[in-house]
C-alpha cells in the first residue's frame, strides 16, 4: 500500500503573461490523504487541472499508476480512474441525483436510457457511503450542502484510484463533515490516494498524513503532517510569519447606532430583534439554512418584508429597496460574491463607482471622470488591492481582492453601519486577516459593524457580542466572553429539523 | 347570485351562436384562402369576393389567410377550411406544388377548388388569374418603344422583384426579359426586396448609379421604391411597374413612371365566388382559365 | 509633453473595453469596401457614397436601440413592428389631414407607449424578454394593419413636403438629412450610455443584475429605459420610411429587429449582456450596409448574396471570441470556473 500512483516532475505551465506553475513536483502514495495548501493564485487548482487533464502541460513528465503518460484528457484521465470534485458545483439543477451521477456514463438497457438501473446504482451508492438523499429527487430542490454531497457520490461512483477534492466542506454541516472524513478514511483502507484542498487550516488534522506547500507557482515544501504544525504551515504559506491569526481590538462600548425590531420575512426570518452599538462588532451564528442571510438582506430591503422597523442613530429609517438602505448609510456585503456582489464582467473601476455614482455624477447624470478616479484610487489605496490596474476585469482578481472590492466600494460613502455576510468565504489565510483588520478599523471609527459566518473560530475571534440563529429566530444572545463553540452549537441546533 | 346570472349569460350566448351556425347550414359556404393578409393584392381580392356574396345571398364567406406567406401556413388554412364545413375554397396557391396534399384531402371531403391569382399543378375547377407571363412582356413591350423613341436603343436596365420563389412575380420577369431578346440591351441581375418599398427603392437608386436607362417593378411595393428613386434622381431614367396605388398612379401623373400593368384582383374575387356557386349548382362554371387581364394606365389614360 | 499627453490619451482610448471588436470589424470593413470598389467603379461614385450613408440609417438606428436592449441582457424582437407602426400611423394620420409634425408628435407618443410596456412587462411581471417582445411584436403589427383598415396609405401629398425633405429627401450642407439625424441621435444615446449614471446602470444590470440591486440600482426603471430607446430609434426609423415612400405600408419595417441584432453583434455587442460600445453598432451598421450595397454592384446573384451575408457575419463574431478568449486567459487567474449559458437571461 505504498507504491506511488501519482508521479509528477518538474512541471510547468503558462498562461500569456502568466507562469502558474515552475517545475513544480508532486507525488502521491496509494492509500495517502495529501493536503495540497497555499493561497490563492499559488498555483493548486493549476496543478490539479493538469493532473485530472483539462490543462496540458508546457513541461515535465507525468505517471500515473506506474505507466508514463504524455496526453492526458478529462475523458482519459477519468477512465484511468482520476475523479474531481470541484469547488464550483457542476452539476445540472434541472436533473435528478441519479442522472447528475450517470451525466456522461448514463446506463442503458435494451437500447435505451434506462432510469430504473441509475436509480438503484446510485440509491447503492448512496446508502453505501451513508449519504442520506434520495436519488430520485431534482439536484435544483437540494440545499447547498446536499448539492456537495451529490458531486462527491459522483466521485465515489466512478470508483475512482486517485481522488481530487477541491473544498469538499465549504458547504457542509458539521455531521456531513464528520461523514465525509469517515469515507476518506474508508477509501484510504481501500487504496485510494487522495489530494486534499481546503482553507480550513483546523480540519487538516482529522484526516491528512501529508502536506504540500505550493506559493507563486513554485514548490516550497512537503513532508509529513505529524511533523509540524499549523502556524509553520502558515508561514510557509504566506512567506512571513503571521503572529496574530484573529486579531482581536478592544473598544469602548459607546452608545446604541442601529437597531432593528420586530422584523420578519417568510419563515426565514421571524420576529427579529437586535441592536448595534459604537466600538463592538456583532457576530452572527448559525448553521446553514438558519435564515442569517435572509435577514441580513430583509434589513437591506432586497427582499420584501412583512413588518419590521430599522433605526440608525435612534432615527427610523423606511426601507423598501436597497437605494433607502444605501441612502440612510445601511450597507451589505453579501454572501456568494460572484454571484451578488460584482459585476464579473465590468472592471474593477466600475465596480467600485456603481452605488457611488450619486457622488460622482453631477445633478444632470453625467459622470465626471476625474472624480471617479479620485474615488476609485482612494479605495484601492486603503485597501492595498491588488490587481493589475483598476481596468482589469473584477474576476480576474482573486478572491480575497474581490472582497475587498466590495468592501472598499461601501466605505467610499459615509456608511454609519455595514453588514457582512460571510466575507472570508474561499479567501486564503493572509487575506482573511486584511478582512478582519478592515472590520476592526470600522469598528475603531465608530462604524457599527455585523458579521454572519459560518466559521465559529472566526466568530469567536472577532466577535465582541454573538447572536446565534436557528430556524429563522435568534435563539442565544451572548457576550464573547461567554462564549464556546458547544454553547452556540447547541444553540444553533435547536431547531434543526430533518429534512430530505 | 352573480355566478348564476354569469352561467344564464353564458348559455344564451352559446345558444345563440349555435342559432346562428345553423341557420347557416342551408348556404354554401365559401373559404378564400390567399397567401397573406397585408398585400393590398389580397385585400380587392376578398372585396370582389365580398360583392359577389352580397349580390347573390346564398353564400356563407370567410377569408382565411395566414399572417405572412408561408407554406405549412397555407396548408393549416385549407385544413381549417375543410373542418370547418367548406364547399368550395378560392385559392391563390403559394406554389405549383407547394400545397397539393392538402388539396387532395379538400378533394377528398368533397370540397370544390377554384384558383385565384397563383393555381398549382393540381386540377381545380376554374383558374381566374392575370396571364402574369403575358403581362410582364406587355410591360417590357411599352418600356421598349418608349426608350426607342427616345432614341436609345442600347444601355443597361434594373428589374426590382419580390423574391425567386412567387410563381407570378417570377412569371412576369420572364416576360419582360423575353421582350428585351435579340436587343442591345443589357438586363443586370435582378435584385430582390419582398416587396418593402423603402428597400426597393434603395435597389432602385443603386441601380441608377449604375448607369440604367429603365427599371422594371415587379409589385406594388417594387413599383413604389422604384418610382420614387426615379422622382429622386432627376433625369431621364425610365420606369414601369405592377399593380396600381394611389402612389403609384401619383408618380404616373408626375411623370416619374412611364406605366403601370393594373390588374384586376377584385375580378378574380368576383367571378371566382360566381363560378364557385355554379359549380356547386351543378352547372359549368365556364373556360378552365379566365384571363382577369391587365390594363396598361399611363399618364394619358389617367 | 503635449505629445505624450495626446500619446497616453490615444492609448486609454484604444484600451477601452469593447475597442478590439470595433478595431478587427473596421478592418473588416476597409476591407470589404476597398473589395467592392475594385469589383465595381460605381461603388465609389460621390453619389453613390451618399446614398450608401443614407441606407445605412436605419440599420444604425434601429442598432442604437437593440445595443441598449442586448447590454442590458434582453432583446427586442418587437422593433421591426413597431417601424410599420410609426410608418403607417404617421401616413394615415397625415393622408387625413392632421399637420404632418403633429402626426411626428403621436407617432413618437404611440411608439413609446409599446416601449413602455415592454419595459414593465419585463421587469414588473418578470415576462422573459423573448416572449414579452414576441407579444409587442405582434400588437404592434396589428395596430399598423388597423390604422388604415388593413389598406396601404394613399399618397401623404404635398402638404407633407416639408416633412419628407426634412426625414429624407433634403440635403444640409452637402449630406442627406437623414444622415443628419443619425448624427444626432448617436451623439446623444452614445453619450447617455457611456458617460453618465443611466448609462453605468445599463452596463450593471447586464452584467450581474444581482449584484447591479445589491448596489442599488433600481433594475425595473433601468430596463424600461432601455424599452424607451429602443421605441424612439424604431419610431424615427419608421418616419423615415414614410418619408421615403411617400405613403405608409402595413410591412414596413418586417426582419429589422434581426438586422438591429447582426449590427450590434458585429460591431461587438454582447448577447450575454453587459458589453459593447455604439461605436461598434456604427462600424457593424456599415458593413451591414456596405455588404447589401456592394453586393448589388457585384452583380451576385441572390443565393449567393444571401450566403456571402452569412458567412461574413459569423466570421466577424467568431474573430472576436477568438481574440477575446486569448486575452482571458492572459490575466493570471483562470477565472472563477463559472459556466457560462448561451442565449438570453431571464430577467428575474
Amino acid at each position: 500500500m505504498d507504491e506511488y500512483i501519482v508521479e509528477l516532475e518538474k512541471i510547468s505551465k503558462s498562461f500569456p503573461g502568466v507562469k502558474a506553475l515552475d517545475q513544480v513536483s508532486f507525488t502521491l502514495k496509494s492509500g495517502e490523504v495529501l493536503g495540497l495548501l497555499g493561497e490563492n493564485g499559488a498555483g493548486k487548482s493549476t496543478l490539479m487541472k493538469i493532473l485530472s487533464g483539462v490543462y496540458t502541460k508546457d513541461e515535465g513528465t507525468m505517471k500515473i499508476l506506474g505507466k508514463k503518460v504524455s496526453h492526458l484528457s478529462p475523458v482519459t484521465a477519468q477512465r484511468m480512474g482520476i475523479a474531481t470534485i470541484n469547488q464550483e458545483l457542476h452539476l445540472c439543477d434541472h436533473l435528478t441525483v441519479a442522472q447528475n451521477i450517470f451525466l456522461g456514463r448514463e446506463l442503458i438497457a435494451k437500447g435505451i436510457l434506462s432510469d430504473k438501473d441509475m436509480n438503484a446504482e446510485a440509491r447503492k451508492i448512496l446508502e453505501k457511503f451513508e449519504i442520506e438523499i434520495n436519488p430520485e429527487t431534482l439536484v435544483g430542490d437540494l440545499s447547498v450542502s446536499k448539492q456537495q454531497l451529490v458531486e462527491i457520490a459522483r466521485a465515489l461512483s466512478i470508483h475512482a484510484k486517485i481522488l481530487i477534492m477541491d473544498e469538499p466542506t465549504s458547504a457542509l454541516t458539521s455531521k456531513e463533515i464528520n461523514n465525509l472524513f469517515a469515507i476518506i478514511k474508508r477509501l484510504k483502507a481501500q487504496g485510494c490516494g487522495i489530494v486534499y484542498i481546503s482553507h480550513r487550516l483546523e480540519e487538516l488534522q482529522h484526516i491528512v498524513d501529508r502536506v504540500m506547500i505550493l506559493r507563486d507557482g513554485k514548490q516550497i515544501t512537503s513532508m509529513d503532517f505529524a511533523a509540524t504544525t499549523l502556524s509553520e504551515i502558515i508561514s510557509y504559506m504566506v512567506g512571513r510569519e503571521i503572529t496574530e491569526k484573529y486579531p482581536r481590538v478592544k473598544e469602548k462600548v459607546g452608545k446604541k447606532i442601529f437597531e432593528v425590531k420586530n422584523l420578519n420575512a417568510g419563515r426565514m426570518v421571524r420576529d427579529i430583534n437586535l441592536s448595534l452599538y459604537e466600538g463592538e462588532i456583532l457576530g452572527i451564528a448559525g448553521l446553514m439554512g438558519a435564515g442569517r442571510t435572509e435577514t441580513t438582506r430583509a434589513i437591506f430591503g432586497a427582499d420584501p418584508k412583512e413588518s419590521g422597523q430599522i433605526f440608525i442613530e435612534g432615527e427610523e429609517v423606511k426601507i423598501q429597496r436597497p437605494l433607502d438602505a444605501i441612502k440612510a448609510g445601511l450597507v451589505l456585503v453579501p454572501e456568494d460574491r460572484a454571484k451578488n456582489g460584482l459585476c464579473t464582467a465590468l472592471s474593477v473601476r466600475e465596480n467600485i463607482a456603481l452605488p457611488n455614482l450619486d457622488i460622482i455624477a453631477s445633478q444632470w447624470g453625467v459622470v465626471n471622470p476625474k472624480k471617479e478616479n479620485e474615488i476609485v484610487e482612494e479605495s484601492v489605496q486603503n485597501f492595498d488591492i491588488k490587481m493589475a490596474g483598476v481596468e482589469a476585469r473584477a474576476d480576474s482578481l482573486s478572491g480575497g481582492n474581490q472582497q475587498k472590492v466590495i468592501v472598499s466600494k461601501w466605505l467610499a460613502r459615509n456608511s454609519k453601519v455595514v453588514m457582512f455576510d460571510e466575507p472570508t468565504r474561499g479567501i486564503d489565510v493572509a487575506s482573511k486577516v486584511e478582512i478582519y483588520e478592515i472590520m476592526n478599523d470600522l469598528k475603531r471609527q465608530g462604524i457599527g459593524v455585523l458579521f454572519v459566518s459560518s466559521e465559529l473560530p472566526e466568530i469567536l475571534g472577532i466577535s465582541d457580542r454573538i447572536l446565534v440563529m436557528a430556524d429563522g429566530k435568534i435563539t442565544k444572545e451572548l457576550d464573547v466572553k461567554d462564549a464556546t463553540q458547544d454553547v452556540i452549537l447547541t444553540s444553533a441546533t435547536k431547531f434543526e429539523k430533518k429534512i430530505d | 347570485m352573480k355566478r348564476k346570472l354569469l352561467g344564464v349569460v353564458l348559455c344564451i350566448v352559446l345558444l345563440l351562436s349555435l342559432v346562428g351556425y345553423a341557420s347557416g347550414a342551408s348556404k354554401y359556404r365559401i373559404f378564400l384562402i390567399t397567401m397573406d393578409q397585408m398585400d393590398q393584392h389580397w385585400v380587392t381580392v376578398d372585396a370582389g369576393a365580398k360583392k359577389a356574396v352580397s349580390e347573390l345571398g346564398n353564400v356563407t364567406y370567410r377569408w382565411l389567410a395566414p399572417d405572412v406567406k408561408d407554406d405549412a401556413k397555407q396548408i393549416e388554412s385549407i385544413n381549417n377550411a375543410i373542418a370547418g364545413g367548406a364547399d368550395a375554397i378560392l385559392l391563390a396557391a403559394n406554389g405549383p406544388t407547394a400545397v397539393t396534399s392538402a388539396l387532395r384531402e379538400a378533394t377528398a371531403a368533397g370540397v370544390k377548388i377554384i384558383y385565384v391569382d397563383s393555381p398549382a399543378d393540381y386540377p381545380g375547377e376554374q383558374t381566374l388569374a392575370t396571364d402574369n407571363e403575358a403581362a410582364g412582356n406587355k410591360a417590357g413591350q411599352e418600356l421598349k418603344k418608349a426608350l426607342v423613341n427616345k432614341g436609345i436603343t442600347s444601355g443597361k436596365l434594373g428589374v426590382v422583384n419580390v423574391n425567386a420563389a412567387t410563381a407570378s412575380v417570377v412569371q412576369r420577369e420572364n416576360g419582360f426579359r423575353a421582350a428585351f431578346k435579340g436587343t442591345a440591351f443589357q438586363i443586370l441581375e435582378t435584385q430582390y426586396s419582398e416587396g418593402d418599398a423603402a428597400r426597393s427603392k434603395d435597389i432602385a437608386a443603386n441601380y441608377i448609379t449604375q448607369g440604367v436607362v429603365g427599371i422594371f417593378g415587379a409589385n406594388e411595393g417594387c413599383t413604389v421604391g422604384t418610382g420614387n428613386a426615379i422622382k429622386e434622381a432627376g433625369g431621364k431614367v425610365i420606369g414601369i411597374g405592377f399593380d396600381k396605388s394611389n402612389t403609384i398612379l401619383q408618380l404616373i401623373k408626375e411623370g416619374h413612371l412611364l406605366a403601370t400593368m393594373a390588374q384586376n384582383p377584385d375580378v378574380m374575387g368576383y367571378k371566382g365566388i360566381k363560378a364557385a356557386v355554379a359549380v356547386l349548382e351543378g352547372k359549368s362554371p365556364g373556360a378552365a382559365y379566365v384571363d382577369t387581364g391587365v390594363s396598361v394606365l399611363t399618364k394619358d389614360t389617367l | 509633453m503635449e505629445n505624450k499627453k495626446k500619446q497616453g490619451k490615444l492609448k486609454r482610448i484604444l484600451a477601452k473595453r469593447g475597442m478590439g471588436q470595433v478595431i478587427t470589424v473596421t478592418i473588416g470593413l476597409v476591407a470589404l469596401v476597398i473589395v467592392f470598389a475594385l469589383l465595381n467603379p460605381y461603388f465609389l461614385t460621390g453619389r453613390n457614397i451618399s446614398n450608401l450613408l443614407r441606407q445605412i440609417a436605419p440599420t444604425l438606428l434601429t442598432g442604437i436601440g437593440q445595443s441598449y436592449v442586448l447590454i442590458t441582457g434582453n432583446i427586442d424582437l418587437s422593433i421591426g413592428s413597431v417601424v410599420g407602426m410609426s410608418c403607417m400611423t404617421s401616413a394615415t394620420l397625415m393622408t387625413k389631414g392632421v399637420n404632418p409634425w403633429v402626426a411626428v408628435i403621436i407617432t413618437y407618443l404611440a411608439c413609446l407607449l409599446i416601449g413602455l410596456l415592454n419595459g414593465k412587462l419585463i421587469s414588473k411581471a418578470k415576462l422573459p424578454a423573448f416572449i414579452a417582445t414576441l407579444g409587442t411584436m405582434t400588437i404592434a403589427r396589428g395596430i399598423a394593419q388597423i390604422v388604415n383598415n388593413n389598406y396601404n396609405t394613399d399618397s401623404i401629398g404635398e402638404a407633407a413636403e416639408g416633412f419628407m425633405n426634412f426625414f429624407y429627401y433634403g440635403k444640409t450642407l452637402g449630406l442627406f438629412n437623414t444622415i443628419w439625424i443619425t448624427i444626432v441621435i448617436w451623439l446623444v444615446f452614445n453619450f447617455l450610455l457611456s458617460r453618465t449614471r443611466t448609462g453605468r446602470h445599463l452596463y450593471a444590470v447586464g452584467s450581474n443584475m444581482h449584484a447591479a440591486h445589491l448596489s442599488g440600482v433600481n433594475i425595473s426603471s433601468t430596463v424600461t429605459k432601455a424599452y424607451l430607446v429602443s421605441a424612439f430609434c424604431s419610431a424615427t426609423v419608421g418616419l423615415i420610411t414614410t418619408a421615403t415612400s411617400g405613403m405608409g405600408t402595413m410591412d414596413a419595417g418586417n426582419g429589422y429587429e434581426l438586422y438591429a441584432v447582426a449590427a450590434s453583434v458585429i460591431g461587438g455587442v454582447s448577447t450575454l449582456g453587459g458589453q459593447g460600445i455604439l461605436l461598434g453598432t456604427v462600424i457593424g451598421a456599415s458593413v451591414w450596409g456596405v455588404l447589401q450595397n456592394g453586393l448589388q454592384f457585384a452583380g451576385a446573384p441572390v443565393a449567393i448574396r444571401n450566403i456571402v451575408i452569412g458567412v461574413i457575419v459569423i466570421i466577424t463574431v467568431l474573430l472576436d471570441l477568438v481574440v477575446r478568449q486569448n486575452k482571458k486567459v492572459g490575466t493570471g487567474k483562470v477565472g472563477t470556473g463559472k459556466t457560462t449559458s448561451i442565449g438570453l437571461k431571464h430577467k428575474a
